[in-house]
């Protein structure tokens, strides 16, 4: 089973992303903050790591360039969502390290969509 | 003498010569004394030698001899054959010496012992031995015994003596021949001491030669020069005869000496000379100073003219100028006193006279006509008069003075002036009269100036002024980047003062190096300037703004004109403006559309995505019910958000409504904790009131929201649950509310910011609690709304007390 790890502050829109994975048999791993998110990649190899622009104790640019430093999952794919649609945000996202961006408010079906894009990209290339 | 032929020769070669001779005459003895003692050395040796030759070969001869004997015997006695053999060939050996010896015999007693040993080898060897061996082998041992007895042993004993005598005598002679060469030796000793004494006795000589040659006349030439320095005159005792360097030195000496008191003399009479010639240049001299002071008190005239041209020319002063006009003036003239005055303004310079004669001048001056006859005749004109009493000093009989007054004209027409001058001396002519009124001209020509002066630099400082008013930085630039005028603006905001006194101005690098050292980022900008400082072209769209921020993070536009007159450039005006209002509010205000955005966008991330699932799913009746509990907290979140929004927005810009009525505050308070203790049950409310009248004046509606939000933010805040304490207690005119809560409490470094709209304290714990960052910015709205203030105190980690106060009003004290 694909292995994500999602890291959202809010509470309720992790639900709705749970939900809608879980429908095709991810295996969700939620984080609600930075740091709960680098305590889980430190331990567990996952196929995809979704990510919240904007959160407590480490924000997502901080994540992601911790994940690409090194270690267990630093060549994971990472989608990183964001409540700011600016240009300027996407942009700053791709250079710390995210491969793909989703702007908030989203379609849970485009979501899904791209989840399993990713992961199928993911097959074609094992 | 000898010496007088040396003489002949120059004393080096002479002393060369000496020399010459007293060293081959000692390396010759040295010779002598060497060879003959290495000749004694090599006699004794030679015969000592030939001695020791001759003893040992006696010896050996006697051993010979002896070993023969005994070898003779020893056959005898008993019969061994090799020792016959032996002693028979002894003869041989024997001889082979005798030959040797007679070699080197020298004397006769050498002679004679070889003799007898010849005799008597003869004898044993010839005559005994064979008889005596015969004997022996024909068993007749007593024919042998007979030999032996019948002189044979006797010959044996007297050769042997001969042989000894022989060897002591060699001895004796070794010994003589040793005797001889101590002798000799002794002798080489004493002949070796001479020769050393010899040597120095010598050398004595020699110094003493040289002493009473050479220094001795060398210390009289001292002398004898000495002498001649001090004046004496002085004999050379030296042989004038001599050849030698010395007696060329004493004639050349004496010759100098009567040269030099010749030489004395030929001064002597100069010296005279010159004292008659002196006496007669000092007379000369003082003629001359006679005629200088008359050229000097003229020369005074000139200077004093000059120091008026030169003041009038180069002074902007007025009052300068008029003092100096009148100080020179009266020289030139040669007046006793004299005064320059204004005619229609204060001013005037005056010289020797009193106040009071000041005072009346100017009076007589407007109304004594004198001003009117002047503007009619233009020229200047003198009067004859009688001296004044006080004018008089010390003189009692009659006394005439002559006046002078000279006009001076502004612009060679308007009059502005009169000098006067008096004096006593004599009267004044026409000639001079024309000098003294092209000087007045020329002292017109400067007044003129100063006031042309005076005046544009009048228009200068009123443009400065208009400058110095306006609130943006003014810099005028040339085509080169030299500054010619800033305003006191641009110098606050550069913070060089300085610039304004200079006149100079100061060049582009000068001040891009101040520009640089108080703005951030600075090259880009100094770019901008350099090239719209070069840039020739008539602006078109007549501004092209550059913003920059400066160290102190006020941010300025910049604005620039090139100024034109006709179609030639002169430089480039720009104007440094203060937009920090401007920049911060535009900030501001994207930050807010930011925010807001941001807000709107996660409760509705929420609801589309929901709603969505909803739409495009089956759904369970108890996921349904839970997704629309969702979708409906969410849309009451946005509606919230948006009342905040909205609240803030209106009261921000002053169009928010309130009403003015009495307001009761404790019902207000009872009601807003009973509608917020429904929704927590971790936490207890608590409300304390002292004092009795809350009333105040004011929208009990927006009250009660600012109330609430309190209390809604105490609980929310205080995640673990705990009391919340209302207090409402009165103090003086006020009526003060404060909430308490135990809960995170707000960092010290967040404390001033907490009224901010949207500023949410940054970390973990309140990330998780929702919230628009509106809330207590909508409190301070309303409180101040009603002129209340409200305060926060807190200790991080602790909870956190905000009180608001408010006047407390009646409808009555209105």
């Amino acid at each position: 089973m694909r292995r994500i790890l999602l890291a959202e502050d809010e509470e309720i829109l992790r639900m709705l992303i749970v939900d809608t994975l879980e429908e095709e048999e991810y295996h969700v791993d939620e984080a609600a903050d930075g740091q709960e998110a680098l305590d889980s990649l430190a331990d567990v190899k996952y196929d995809l790591v979704i990510i919240d622009y904007m959160m407590p104790t480490y924000s997502g640019l901080e994540v992601i360039a911790e994940i690409r430093k090194g270690g267990l999952n630093t060549d994971v794919p990472i989608l990183m969502l964001s409540a700011k649609s600016q240009l300027t945000e996407q942009e700053r996202a791709m250079a710390a390290g995210a491969d793909y961006f989703i702007a908030k408010p989203f379609s849970p079906h485009d979501l899904l969509q791209k989840v399993r894009e990713i992961l199928d990209d993911e097959n074609i290339i094992q | 003498m000898t010496k007088i032929s040396f003489n002949k020769h120059s004393i080096v070669r002479r002393y060369i010569y000496l020399m010459s001779i007293f060293i081959a005459a000692f390396l010759a003895l040295a010779a002598i004394l060497l060879y003959s003692f290495q000749e004694l050395n090599e006699g004794y040796t030679s015969k000592n030698r030939e001695l020791e030759d001759k003893e040992r070969l006696v010896q050996e001869m006697n051993e010979a001899f002896t070993e023969a004997f005994m070898d003779v015997r020893g056959y005898i006695a008993y019969g061994n054959m090799e020792l016959k053999e032996k002693a028979l060939n002894k003869e041989n050996e024997i001889r082979t010496l005798t030959e040797r010896l007679r070699k080197i015999a020298s004397e006769e007693q050498d002679q004679k012992v070889l003799d007898q040993v010849d005799l008597f080898t003869e004898y044993y060897f010839v005559t005994v031995l064979p008889d005596a061996i015969e004997d022996y082998e024909t068993g007749d041992i007593d024919a042998v015994k007979e030999t032996a007895n019948g002189g044979a042993t006797k010959r044996i004993e007297s050769i042997k003596n001969e042989m000894n005598d022989y060897n002591d005598e060699i001895n004796n002679q070794i010994e003589d021949n040793f005797k001889e060469l101590m002798k000799i030796q002794s002798y080489v000793q004493i002949g070796f001491v001479s020769f050393i004494l010899l040597f120095l006795i010598v050398l004595l000589r020699i110094t003493r030669l040289m002493f009473s040659e050479i220094a001795k006349p060398l210390a009289g030439f001292a002398s004898a020069a000495n002498e001649i320095a001090s004046g004496k005159e002085a004999v050379i005792e030296v042989d004038a005869d001599r050849n030698d360097e010395l007696g060329v030195l004493s004639v050349a000496f004496n010759r100098m000496a009567a040269s030099i008191q010749e030489n004395e003399q030929n001064l002597l009479a100069q010296n005279e000379e010159l004292v008659a010639q002196q006496d007669e240049l000092h007379a000369q001299q003082v003629d001359l100073q006679e005629a200088l002071e008359i050229v000097k008190a003229s020369e005074q005239k000139l200077n004093s003219r000059n120091e008026l041209i030169n003041k009038i020319a180069n002074s902007l002063d007025q009052q300068e100028v008029l003092e100096s006009t009148i100080v020179n003036m009266c020289p030139i003239i040669g007046a006793e006193k004299g005064i320059i005055a204004f005619v229609h303004e204060d001013s005037y310079a005056s010289y020797g006279i009193s106040p009071e004669g000041v005072k009346q001048f100017r009076n007589n001056l407007l109304f004594s006509g004198i001003v009117e006859r002047m503007q009619m005749e233009r020229k200047p004109f003198s009067m004859k008069r009688e001296a004044a009493e006080e004018e008089k000093g010390f003189h009692t009989g009659s006394l005439v003075s002559y006046d002078l007054f000279l006009p001076i004209f502004l612009s060679g027409k308007k009059l502005v002036a009169v000098m006067a001058f008096s004096r006593s001396e004599a009267p004044f002519d026409s000639k001079k009269m024309d000098e003294y009124e092209a000087m007045a001209k020329n002292i017109g020509i400067a007044l003129d100036k100063i006031s042309l002066y005076r005046k544009s630099e009048e228009a200068r400082r009123l443009n400065q002024d208009i400058l110095d008013t306006i609130q943006e930085g003014i810099q005028l630039v040339d085509t080169d980047g030299k500054i010619l005028q800033v305003n006191k603006k641009f110098c606050e905001l550069f913070g060089c003062p300085d610039l304004l006194k200079e006149s100079s101005g100061i060049g582009f690098d000068e001040w891009i190096g101040l520009i640089s050292a108080s703005i951030a980022g600075p090259a880009e900008f100094i770019e901008f300037l350099r090239k719209e400082v070069l840039n020739g072209e008539r602006n078109v769209l007549n501004e092209r703004p550059f913003t920059y921020k400066n160290n102190d993070g006020q941010v300025f536009k910049v604005y620039c004109e090139g100024l034109f007159h006709e179609n030639t450039k002169l430089g480039t005006i720009f104007v440094h403006r203060d937009i920090t209002k401007e920049f911060e509010v535009d900030r501001v205000k994207s930050e807010f559309v930011s925010t807001v955005s941001h807000e709107l966008r996660t409760p509705l991330a929420s609801i589309l995505g929901f709603t969505e699932l909803m739409l495009t799913r089956e759904l369970k009746p108890d996921r349904q019910k839970k997704y629309l509990t969702t979708i409906h907290n969410e849309a009451g979140r946005l509606t919230a958000l948006i009342n905040d929004f909205l609240d803030i927005q209106r009261m921000e810009s002053g169009k928010q409504g309130y009403e003015r009525k009495q307001v009761d505050l404790l019902p207000i308070i009872k009601k807003v904790i009973d509608l917020q203790r429904i929704q927590t049950d971790k936490h207890e409310l608590i409300l304390e009131v002292t004092g009795s009248a809350a009333k105040v004046i004011g929208d009990a509606e927006k009250l009660e929201q600012a109330i609430t939000n309190l209390v809604h933010n105490a609980i929310k805040y205080s995640p673990g649950g705990g009391e919340v304490n209302i207090g409402v207690s009165e103090s003086g005119e006020m009526v003060n509310i404060s909430v308490i809560d135990n809960g995170l409490g707000i960092p010290s470094e967040a404390m001033d910011q907490v009224f901010e709209k949207f500023y949410r304290v940054d970390n973990s714990d309140r990330r998780t609690i929702g919230g628009t960052g509106l809330g207590l910015a909508i409190v301070k709205e309303i409180i101040q709304y009603h002129q209340g203030e409200i305060t926060v105190d807190s200790l991080y980690g602790s909870g956190s007390t905000f009180t608001i106060s408010l006047p407390v009003q009646t409808e009555d004290t209105q």
